[in-house]
C-alpha cells in the first residue's frame, strides 16, 4: 500500500503540472470558437485555422524573428565578454581585481525594476529606443555569468597555460585555444540558460520596444491577450511562444536540471 | 595567494623597498612581467567592466539621484531633496501597492517553497521514473510568466475555463477566479508557483541528495518513520537549502508584475495592483519618473532587507 502511494502521487502531481500545456494545444487546435470544453477536446475536429490566423493577423513572425535576434545575439555577445572576464578574474592578476568582481556580484542585490527608470532614460537618451541595441546591449551585464565562468576556470590548472605561454603564445590565442575549448560545457550550459532568459524575458522589452515592429513573442503575445483576439488564436500564439522552449528542454533536460542543481543558476 | 593579494594592491604604485631578485618570495613572477599581466587581465575585463560601469553602476547611482528630483519625459527636472520620499508616505495608491504585494508573498511563498519541498521528498524517495518526473516537474519553469499566464487565464475564465468546467461537473460555481478581490492574488499566486516550483524543488533535491545516507539510516534504525524522521532528522539537516529557497523566492515574490499585467491589469479594483506595477505606471504611463525611481528604491530596500535577513540566518553569502 505504502509502496503504491508514492508513484500514484508523483503521477498526479505530474498530470497537474502537464494539463495547462495540453488545454494550450487543444485549444489552440480546436475549430474557430471551440474554445468551450466538449469542442476544444474532440481531436477529430483538429485544425491548423488558428495557427493560419494568427500568423497571417498579427505581426507574429515578425515578433519570432525579435525574439530570436535578441536571445542569440545576447548568447553570442555574454558568452564571450563573460568568460574574458571570467579568465581575467581567475587566472590574472590586476589593480582591482577583487573589488570590481565584487562589485560586479553587488548589482545582483539590486532588483532590476528598481533601476528600470533611469535604465530607460539613459538608453532613450543614446537613441536605443524602438532599436535592436537598445533591446539587447543592456542587458549583457550579467553578473551571474561572470561569477560562473570565473569559478569555473579558476579550477583549471595554471601548467596549462605556463605551456602555452612558454610555447609563444599570445594571450588571446591563450584564450581562444586553451580557454575556450576547457570551458565548452559550461559554456553551452549557460548559453542555454542565457538564451531562455532571454526568450522569456518581458519587462524590458516591454518598455523599450514601444512599436508593434519591436515587440518580441513575449510582449506581442501580452498585446494579443489585451485586445480582442480570439481565445483559440492567442493558444495559437502560445504554443508557437513556447516551441523552442520545448525543444531546447526536450534536448537538453538533464543537463538544465543538473546545472540548476549544482550551481543554483536563476534570473 | 596572500602575497599575490597584496601585491596586487599595491601593483600600479613601485615598492617602496628595493627586493633583490633572489629575495623574492617564490612563485611572484618579476614585475616587467606582471605589469604585462596586469594589462592583458584589463583588457580582457574591459568589455564587461564598460558594460557594467554604463548599464548597472550608472543606473543605480542615477536611480538614487532621480529620487531626489521631478525628472520627466520632457528632460526637464529640479532637484526637490525628499519630496518624492514625503509624497510616497501620504499616497494610498502606493501603500495599497505594498500591502497587495506583501499579501501576494504570504500566498506565493507558502505554496511554492511547500510544493518544491513536497515534490522534492516525493522524487527523493523514489526511483520510479525518477528523470521523467523531474522533467515533467521541470518543464514550467522553462516557459515564460507571461505565457502561463495566458493559459491560467484561460482555465481560471468564469464562462469557459478548465477550471469552472471541473467545478461544474460537481455542480459547484461558476467561481470567477480573476474577478473577485479576495481570490485574485491565490489565483495569481497558483499560477507563479505553477510556473516556478521546478527550480526550487531542484536545489531542495540536491540538498536532500547532500543529507549522509548514514544519518537517515540511523533514524530508521532508531525506529524513527515517515513523519517523524522527517520532522527531526531530515528537515533540520536540509534547514540551510530550505532557508535559501524561502528568501529567493520571497524576493521573486516581491517584484511580481508580468503575471498581473497579462492576467488581471491590476484588478479588480487595484486588488492585484502590485508594487512593479505601480512603478511601472507613474514611470511608463505617467512619465513621473523622479517618483517612480523613489519607489523603486523602496523595491531594492525590502530586497535588501530580505537579503541580509538570510546572510544572518546561513552565515554564508550566496
Amino acid at each position: 500500500m505504502a509502496r503504491l502511494r508514492l508513484p500514484v502521487l508523483l503521477a498526479l502531481v505530474g498530470l497537474v503540472t502537464m494539463t495547462p500545456f495540453a488545454v494550450m494545444v487543444l485549444v489552440a487546435f480546436a475549430p474557430p470558437g471551440g474554445r468551450t470544453l466538449p469542442g476544444a477536446f474532440d481531436l477529430t475536429r483538429a485544425t491548423w485555422e488558428n495557427f493560419s490566423a494568427v500568423l497571417s493577423g498579427a505581426d507574429i513572425t515578425r515578433w519570432a524573428a525579435n525574439s530570436l535576434v535578441y536571445s542569440l545575439v545576447s548568447v553570442v555577445l555574454i558568452l564571450l565578454f563573460s568568460s574574458m572576464a571570467g579568465y581575467a578574474f581567475a587566472k590574472k592578476r590586476f589593480p582591482g581585481r577583487e573589488v570590481l568582481f565584487w562589485s560586479f556580484l553587488a548589482t545582483l542585490m539590486v532588483p532590476f525594476q528598481a533601476t528600470l527608470v533611469p535604465y530607460f532614460v539613459l538608453v532613450s537618451r543614446l537613441g536605443g529606443v524602438d532599436t535592436y541595441w537598445g533591446l539587447i546591449v543592456p542587458t549583457l551585464a550579467n553578473s551571474q555569468a561572470v561569477f560562473l565562468m570565473r569559478q569555473f576556470i579558476a579550477q583549471l590548472p595554471d601548467e596549462l597555460f605556463e605551456a602555452a605561454r612558454i610555447d609563444g603564445a599570445s594571450e588571446w590565442r591563450i584564450y581562444t585555444t586553451v580557454v575556450v575549448p576547457l570551458i565548452t560545457p559550461v559554456l553551452a550550459t549557460l548559453g542555454v540558460f542565457v538564451f531562455l532568459w532571454h526568450w522569456n524575458d518581458f519587462l524590458w522589452p516591454l518598455v523599450i520596444g514601444q512599436s508593434s515592429r519591436m515587440h518580441t513573442l513575449t510582449v506581442g503575445l501580452a498585446t494579443l491577450e489585451g485586445e480582442n483576439v480570439a481565445v483559440n488564436q492567442i493558444m495559437a500564439g502560445a504554443t508557437i511562444t513556447v516551441l523552442p522552449c520545448l525543444l531546447v528542454f526536450g534536448l537538453l533536460q538533464r543537463y538544465l536540471t543538473d546545472s540548476i542543481a549544482t550551481t543554483g543558476l536563476k534570473n | 595567494m596572500t602575497a599575490g593579494t597584496a601585491g596586487e594592491r599595491t601593483a600600479p604604485t613601485p615598492e617602496p623597498v628595493a627586493v633583490p631578485g633572489p629575495a623574492r618570495p617564490a612563485g611572484r613572477p618579476p614585475r616587467p612581467v606582471r605589469r604585462r599581466e596586469a594589462r592583458v587581465g584589463l583588457l580582457f575585463v574591459a568589455p564587461m567592466l564598460l558594460l557594467f560601469t554604463v548599464f548597472r553602476f550608472g543606473p543605480t547611482i542615477g536611480a538614487a539621484f532621480l529620487s531626489l528630483t521631478d525628472y520627466r519625459l520632457s528632460g526637464d527636472w529640479r532637484f526637490i531633496g525628499v519630496e518624492n520620499y514625503a509624497r510616497l508616505l501620504d499616497d494610498d495608491l502606493f501603500w495599497s501597492s505594498l500591502g497587495v504585494t506583501a499579501l501576494y508573498t504570504l500566498f506565493f511563498v507558502p505554496l511554492t517553497v511547500g510544493l518544491s519541498l513536497g515534490t522534492a521528498l516525493l522524487l527523493h524517495r523514489t526511483l520510479w521514473l525518477r528523470g521523467f518526473f523531474r522533467g515533467v516537474f521541470f518543464l514550467p519553469y522553462v516557459t515564460s510568466i507571461v505565457l502561463a499566464a495566458v493559459i491560467w487565464k484561460w482555465i481560471y475564465d468564469v464562462e469557459d475555463g478548465l477550471l469552472n468546467a471541473a467545478l461544474g461537473v460537481l455542480s459547484l460555481g461558476p467561481v470567477d477566479f480573476l474577478g473577485d478581490e479576495r481570490l485574485v492574488l491565490p489565483a495569481i499566486a497558483a499560477t507563479s508557483a505553477w510556473k516556478g516550483f521546478g527550480y526550487s524543488m531542484l536545489i531542495l533535491l540536491a540538498g536532500l541528495q547532500s543529507i549522509p545516507r548514514e544519518v537517515s539510516e540511523a533514524a530508521v534504525i532508531d525506529g524513527a518513520t515517515g513523519w517523524r524522521r522527517l520532522r527531526w532528522v531530515t528537515l533540520p539537516l536540509l534547514r540551510p537549502v530550505l532557508f535559501f529557497v524561502l528568501v529567493v523566492e520571497a524576493i521573486g515574490a516581491f517584484q511580481v508584475f508580468d503575471a498581473m499585467y497579462v492576467m488581471t491589469a491590476g484588478g479588480p479594483v487595484r486588488a492585484s495592483y502590485s508594487l512593479v506595477y505601480l512603478l511601472y505606471d507613474t514611470g511608463f504611463k505617467f512619465f513621473d519618473f523622479g517618483y517612480a525611481s523613489a519607489l523603486g528604491l523602496v523595491l531594492f530596500l525590502v530586497v535588501l532587507v530580505f537579503s541580509l535577513i538570510q546572510r544572518r540566518l546561513i552565515g554564508r553569502d550566496d
